[in-house]
């Protein structure tokens, strides 16, 4: 597009500087040609009569009629009296190169006559006139000034030309820039609406062409921005409707298990499952319902200052497996982290029951600097090692998917579904500005590795 | 008579949804409390001064007069500890909460077994003495005694509900020593290392209001930046 419009201008200035350039040369030079004719005229006229003034009064000589041109300073002339030719000293002209049919023209039919002629090798502009009863006058008059005034002209239109032909260039790139400007805005509004900033919208324009782009992209982003809003809003009315059943539902189950002696066993198995259950659901509406906050972007960190593995310990604490061994390198000991505190202790937790449910049993965490001199940030790692099946290479992004369960056969053998557990880790850990993958355990056996990237500080000790 | 709760500790719940208020009943009667139900606000506030409770559970969406509106009242004449029901955990309904005088919020759903051990950690008392019988302890124009519970400033007997005394205790227990956020949470709440730090920082602002003279300067209970508060003369 911008190169069409840059070659379009250029063509067109093109055009338009050969065609002014053609036009000014030639009217400029028919112009000084019609001025030469015209005052060449006037003075051979004057010439031919002052020629016809003296013949009249000396008939049998040219002399005196020579004698007066040369005092007025005139050349090239001819004179025709009495059958013989004088020319004029020195001349170009003699009566050889005298155009016949304009000889012709003045001596036999008595007319006056002009005409363009080459003359000797000069081009100029030979008049004749017929001296009443005398014989005839021709005078030439050459067209080197005015050559010389064409060739500048010339000169300055070619440059004319050129200086218009690069303005036209530069307009059309500065147009080209400005044509494709909407559509580059656009573009960057769209990707930014792609990127989640659903409020995004192009400026109203005052242009009527730019007008309907604007207004049916910002049509557009209104109706996807409530669409991608009314699903987050009933997810999350969904989940805040089923806190209330979910209340009753938690605290009777409690009632019945502070009986549960009371009961009859195959009533005790029933309560057994109800009540993992419950608590399964429970998690899984929090969860929907912190997704749902990310979804409309209402979640808001508060942000402290936290001793890396001191907190590392305590999130495992309270975690579903708290014996988990932690490995802490000797630098990382002292690493502070910026975080919500109990959003990552959620990270940590959602990490071990993933490994809990799909790992084969204990996992194991390791906490280590990354050593990278090329990094002026220091980054710090959390890795959660399990011993489960590990995840194919292809599946690795999809199990932080929501309501994704890992891919491979063996990874089904938990009875929890992943529910929305790695996924929130991965809106969690994006919303801390840091990185979370998987891969394989570095020790070559069997297991996933999950790892979680956050910034660092060193402290000084 | 159960085994957890205390001895005729008596809890009015308010909340309008009749099966969680009976669910709730029922669970914390097995916890040992005796439990009084109000399904309004305006209940609540006439069975508070016909039966007084020592522990007032509050669900912030009632119809008519809200649960915030409910607890400004209530706080008016009482220092009854408060714990407030939220459907959400976030920033406002939490601090509104606490802003309006509750001790501690819960997020539905929450289990009854954890609703039973933050009141007993809000029932607890102050222990008998800081550090033999009746003490008192000056700081500056403050004066406390932390067996009759009672705090002077200039003299004067000030009006502190159980959790700012607790927390003006704890702090007081070793002045001029920075406390974090963690540390008082433990201590006066009873809450693990995920405590949540703002019943820290909103009962702090509370309590300014009363023993300070100007409560935007504070000269006794002192902010330390990053790492907690600290009481000082």
């Amino acid at each position: 597009m911008r190169r069409r419009i840059l070659l379009t201008f250029l063509l067109g200035s093109v055009a338009l500087a050969l065609f002014l350039a053609l036009t000014t040369y030639g009217l400029t030079k028919s112009n000084l040609i019609q001025q030469r004719i015209d005052s060449s005229v006037r003075t051979s006229l004057s010439n031919a009569q002052d020629v016809g003034r003296e013949l009249r009064s000396n008939p049998a000589s040219t002399q005196s009629a020579q004698d007066s041109l040369r005092d007025n300073g005139v050349q090239d002339y001819l004179i025709w009296s009495d059958d013989e030719w004088t020319a004029g000293s020195p001349s170009t002209m003699d009566p050889a190169s005298l155009p016949p049919d304009l000889a012709s023209q003045v001596i036999d039919d008595g007319e006056a006559a002009s005409q363009i002629a080459r003359v000797g090798d000069q081009l100029g502009i030979v008049v004749g006139w017929n001296v009443r009863n005398v014989g005839a006058y021709f005078e030439f008059f050459n067209l080197d000034e005015a050559e010389a005034t064409l060739s500048s002209v010339r000169l300055s239109l070619v440059f004319a030309g050129l200086v218009s032909i690069l303005l036209g260039f530069l307009l059309g790139v500065f147009a080209a820039r400005r044509a494709v400007k909407p559509v580059a805005t656009a573009a960057q509004a769209a990707s930014s609406i792609a990127g989640g900033r659903l409020d995004t919208r192009l400026e109203t324009s005052d242009d009527p062409d730019l007008r309907i782009l604007t207004e049916s992209f910002n049509d557009m982003a209104e109706a996807l921005q409530q669409r991608v809003e009314r699903d987050a809003r009933f997810a999350s009315d969904v989940s805040h409707e089923l806190r209330s059943p979910l209340m009753t539902l938690a605290a009777s189950v409690e009632v019945m298990e502070a009986r549960r002696d009371e009961m009859p066993e195959r009533a005790q198995a029933a309560l057994d499952l109800l009540s993992s259950d419950v608590v399964r659901f429970q998690g899984l509406v929090e969860d929907l319902l912190e997704i749902s906050r990310f979804d409309a972007g209402a979640i808001r960190l508060h942000l402290e200052e936290l001793l890396a593995a001191e907190f590392v310990r305590q999130a495992v604490a309270v975690s579903s497996l708290p014996t988990t061994p932690i490995h802490v390198s000797e630098r990382a000991e002292h690493a502070l982290i910026r975080g919500d505190r109990r959003r990552l202790a959620r990270v940590i937790a959602n990490l071990i029951d993933n490994a809990r449910a799909y790992g084969g049993g204990e996992p194991e965490i390791s906490i280590t600097m990354v050593d990278d001199p090329e990094d002026p940030v220091t980054h710090l790692q959390i890795a959660v090692e399990d011993r489960g099946p590990g995840i194919p290479p292809d599946e690795r992004d999809l199990v932080f998917e929501r309501f994704a369960r890992g891919g491979g056969a063996g990874r089904r053998t938990g009875s929890e579904g992943a529910g929305l557990g790695l996924a929130l880790v991965d809106e969690h850990v994006r919303m801390h500005g840091g990185r979370v993958w998987v891969e394989d355990r570095p020790d070559g056996e069997s297991g996933a590795r999950f790892v979680i990237e956050l910034m660092a500080m060193e402290l000084d000790e | 008579m159960g085994h957890h709760g205390g001895v005729g500790t008596r809890i009015l719940a308010v909340e309008d949804d009749e099966r969680i208020r009976s669910a709730v009943k029922l669970a914390l009667e097995e916890e040992g409390w005796i439990v009084d139900e109000a399904e309004s606000g305006e209940a609540a506030i006439e069975l508070f001064h016909r039966t007084p409770p020592d522990v007032v559970l509050i669900d912030i969406m009632l119809p008519g007069m809200d649960g915030f509106e409910l607890c400004r009242t209530l706080r008016r004449t009482s220092d009854v500890p408060v714990v407030m029901v939220t459907a959400r955990n976030d920033t406002h309904d939490v601090v509104a909460g606490l802003e309006a005088g509750a001790d501690d919020y819960l997020t539905k759903p929450f289990a009854p077994k954890e609703l039973s051990a933050r009141i007993r950690a809000l029932l607890r008392r102050i222990r008998p003495s800081i550090n033999g019988q009746h003490q008192r302890l000056s700081f500056g124009d403050l004066e406390l005694i932390p067996d009759e519970g009672k705090v002077l400033r200039d003299g004067t007997e000030l009006h502190l509900t159980k959790t700012e005394f607790r927390l003006l205790c704890e702090l007081a227990e070793s002045p001029g020593k920075v406390l974090s956020r963690e540390a008082l949470l433990d201590k006066v709440w009873g809450y693990d290392y995920f405590g949540d730090g703002r019943l820290v920082d909103v009962h702090v602002r509370r309590l300014r209001t009363k023993v300070e003279a100007d409560p935007a300067n504070p000269r006794h209970v002192v902010t330390v930046r990053g790492l907690g508060y600290r009481l000082q003369t």
